[in-house]
């Protein structure tokens, strides 16, 4: 036995030497590594997320009686505005897709690294731009202030002359570039990069999820960017496309938004459905129940979101026969989510959970889920509809469902996956804490959201006068938002103090489902010694194929340790197909990134030659990356 | 990145690079998508399409250009091909052959263009804003495919491995999709003739 030790020690030894990336700030710079970039991610998400939840403790202050004037009405305009495109691009989507698929997707697969590790790195680096891009707005006192929805004529240049509407469509169109990169990362990693016998029907259901996100970035963001492009061009050249007087019409870009803005929800939200679906089994200490149904049911849940965006549209006088057609598929998406929800129940109630924090968040998102999707399906009845649009309901609905159903599974696996990153577990008893502030924080905040708008508050007005019946509800949406705020800091230190001090986790401390939990805590720089090979979709409770994996990695098979190596396999069954040489780290991502930002700024600027100049750069990275070939193996192990 | 085949058989995946163009052209065909339904949702709320005092597009002239960037996808195709069976030089010549075709092509709408400016604003209509914005969406990736085209003839005259054949290959579904987008662009910007 202790030969095959020291065998396994050897080739490990290997392995780290080939895997692991310059030491220091550089080596950040330049990594490839999709768990570094995962973490890069993650704690620039979470500052947005701290910009954010200030803008939005800002409002609620401001709210917090009649007649205040802490924010003028234009700071409010900004502040509303910012807090939504911060927290949709700034921090949901780099959050879920950038933070927790990067680090854990390629891992729940059995692979080493990404598809293309120097595009990741590339998504990262423009993500990051294109967040300053759009803060250095707010910086400079022109930040974007009509709603995140942008909605013309208002954000036109005849009642927008300032520069704050160019910053948000030259920083979108900026920030769509990287989701549409990780999109296209992650939809061909599933596909090639899978473990030899993790068929499609053996993806876990994380993966489904991320699939589903993945394809409707791709076909969801390109009309956001000819939306704001359009704009851009009717804004500083004059054009005429929602310019009414001139055979423009500015329902197009509602249209054009709504159509990207739609599928955005499920963006949004499908990764948090992603996450509940790998917290569940693993707390429940069961099988997910119906998972052909919930894998089908996370597509579609994607593919009818691009069917029901005019439901956003109920308001603007659009024929009759187009609402109805509308409201009618915007009903059948109750079909599919309520699937997922039954599902999710049913596992609960049919194992036998453990109330761990994870969980916990999970059932707080259900709780949140049901109350977010029963106000959203009451959106489908034109008639209610036209009465609460742009009232506090609208606002309350969104938030269930945005922080409700999409936050709270971020928190929950934050919690879930902290010893598997850190190495370290995480104070149970403060977790729960976290958890109750938090959850009542939520509720206290936007239920009564509801009732306000029933009573005729409108959004985004940035004060109101006594009498009208809204007082004694918005102070308690405000408590109720510092009790949310106490909440997070809870967590927070829970988590910083447990990154020093937290017990040793060991590699597996939930007797979790998916392989990520087969390796070391924190995975070593090359995920797994030898690669794993799978069975079903729990691959980690298959115990025989986990110490068959030990078994090859004395033998050597499998191991993969002469370079950057991860293997192929084919798309439906993967069956091993090749062995695949992976780009290692590289300087050429951040400096591209770099060429691209200037272009924006100048584009911004209406420096046009300056941003040829630079795009012509940009291309030349391009091409010195290209020029930089990984070496040519001839044979595999 | 290089990808080396199991031996003793075919490989069964097409290799990354390959799927990578596959999703950019995916979005690329989405973004010709939202411009043409924006091309369409304003014709139908418009009375008038062209409005008055804009002559209707000539009809001839486009669609010969656009069959000469269709035919010349073909040996960029078949570049592909010759790659695949390590024929290098083969491949730089087809290459090369297209890229006179779409260099010329890309020359004379660039003039058409700058004409089509002289006779008609692209600000003073909704119809001048969404012709010029489609065809120049359209000419920027053709110029963008002849880049790629460029880089190819580059890369093989250096030699010919399995990385560059992927670069081949990827270059050539851009070019088969440029191509059919072209004539999507181009029977719409005629359509009102």
């Amino acid at each position: 036995m202790s030969a095959l030790d020291a065998q396994r020690r050897v080739r490990i030894e290997r392995l780290e030497r080939v895997w692991t990336e310059r030491p220091g700030v550089f080596g950040w710079l330049t990594t490839t590594d999709h768990k570094r970039i995962g973490i890069l991610y993650f704690f620039t998400a979470l500052a947005f997320f701290a910009a954010g939840g200030i803008e939005s403790l800002l409002m609620r202050t401001q709210l917090i009686g009649p007649d205040q004037r802490l924010l003028s009405p234009e700071a409010y305009n900004e502040v509303f505005t910012m807090h939504g495109i911060t927290m949709i691009f700034l921090f949901v989507i780099p959050m879920t897709t950038g933070a927790f698929g990067n680090y854990l997707l390629p891992l729940m697969i059995g692979a080493r690294d990404m598809a293309f590790p120097r595009m990741n790195a590339l998504s990262y680096w423009i993500y990051v731009a294109s967040g300053l891009f759009l803060y250095t707005g707010l910086a400079l006192g022109h930040a974007p202030d009509a709603g995140w929805f942008n909605y013309v004529p208002l954000a036109g240049r005849q009642f927008s002359p300032g520069a704050g509407i160019d910053f948000y469509c030259l920083g979108i169109i900026f920030n769509s570039i990287a989701s549409t990169l990780s999109a296209a990362n992650f939809i061909v990693t599933m596909f090639k990069l899978r473990a030899p016998g993790m068929s499609l029907n053996r993806m876990p259901l994380f993966c489904y999820a991320f699939l589903a996100v993945s394809f409707a970035l791709v076909f969801a963001l390109p009309p956001l960017t000819v939306a704001t492009g359009l704009l851009e061009l009717d804004r500083r050249l004059g054009f005429s496309f929602y310019e009414i007087t001139r055979g423009g019409e500015p329902l197009l870009w509602q249209h054009l938004f709504w159509i990207f803005g739609h599928p955005e929800v499920y963006i949004i939200i499908l990764p948090a459905f992603g996450i509940a679906t790998s917290i569940i089994p693993t707390f429940a200490h069961r099988k997910m129940v119906a998972f052909p149904l919930v894998a089908l049911a996370e597509i579609l849940v994607a593919f009818l979101g691009f069917g029901v965006w005019v439901h956003h549209m109920f308001a603007t006088g659009l024929p009759t026969v187009t609402t109805i057609y509308f409201a009618a598929a915007s009903l059948i998406i109750v079909i599919p989510s309520g699937i997922q929800l039954f599902a999710w129940i049913t596992t609960i109630v049919t194992g036998t959970p453990d109330f761990k924090t994870p969980l916990l968040y999970i059932i707080g998102f259900i709780v949140l889920f049901i109350i977010g999707g029963l106000s959203g399906v009451m959106f489908a009845a034109i008639p209610f509809d036209q009465q609460t649009t742009d009232t506090y309901f609208v606002v309350a609905h969104f938030h269930f469902v945005i922080f409700g159903a999409a936050v709270f599974p971020i928190l929950g696996g934050i919690f879930y996956w902290f010893p598997k990153v850190t190495g370290r577990m995480y104070h149970e008893r403060a977790g729960q804490l976290s958890f109750w502030l938090t959850f009542i924080g939520t509720m206290t905040t936007f239920f009564p959201m509801h009732i306000v708008g029933l009573l005729g508050m409108p959004r985004r007005q940035y004060t109101y006068e006594p009498g009208l019946g809204w007082s004694a509800l918005n102070l308690i949406e405000t408590l109720g938002a510092y009790v949310l705020a106490a909440g997070l800091l809870v967590m927070l230190g829970n988590l910083v103090i447990s990154f020093r001090r937290g017990a040793p986790a060991g590699n597996d401390p939930w007797h979790g489902d998916t392989l990520e939990w087969s390796t070391t805590s924190p995975p070593p720089p090359y995920n797994y010694a030898v690669i794993p090979t799978v069975s079903s979709p729990y691959a980690m409770w298959d115990t025989e194929d986990r110490e068959a994996d030990q078994r090859r990695l004395a033998e050597g098979r499998l191991t993969l340790e002469r370079g950057h190596e991860t293997p192929a396999t084919t798309t439906l069954d993967a069956e091993l197909d090749a062995i695949l040489d992976m780009p290692s780290d590289s300087p050429w991502p951040i400096l591209l990134a770099a060429a691209v930002a200037v272009v924006f700024v100048m584009l911004l600027l209406g420096h046009l030659t300056t941003a040829i100049v630079f795009a012509g750069l940009a291309l030349a990275v391009l091409a010195a990356w290209q020029w930089d070939e990984p070496e040519t193996r001839e044979s595999i192990s | 990145m290089s990808e080396t085949v199991a031996p003793g058989r075919a490989r069964r995946t097409l290799p990354n690079g390959v799927w990578g163009m596959l999703i950019f052209v995916l979005t690329e065909g989405t973004l010709f998508g939202s411009l043409l339904g924006t091309y369409f949702y304003l014709r139908f709320n418009s009375p008038q399409w062209p409005p008055d005092g804009i002559e209707a597009p000539s009809v001839a002239l486009p669609l010969a250009l656009t069959g000469a960037l269709v035919l010349s996808a073909v040996p960029v195709v078949l570049a592909a091909l010759a790659a695949h069976r390590g024929r290098r030089g083969a491949a730089m010549a087809l290459v090369s052959a297209a890229l006179v075709v779409q260099g010329g092509y890309l020359a004379w709408q660039i003039v058409s263009f700058l004409h089509d400016l002289d006779s008609f604003s692209p600000s003073a209509t909704a119809y001048g804003s969404i012709y010029f914005t489609l065809l120049a969406a359209d000419h920027l990736h053709v110029a963008l495919g002849i880049l790629f085209s460029l880089w190819v003839v580059v890369r093989l005259a250096v030699g010919l491995n399995p990385y560059r054949l992927v670069t081949v290959q990827a270059v050539a579904l851009y070019w088969v999709v440029v191509a059919l987008l072209t004539v999507l662009v181009t029977l719409t910007q005629v359509s009102p003739s």
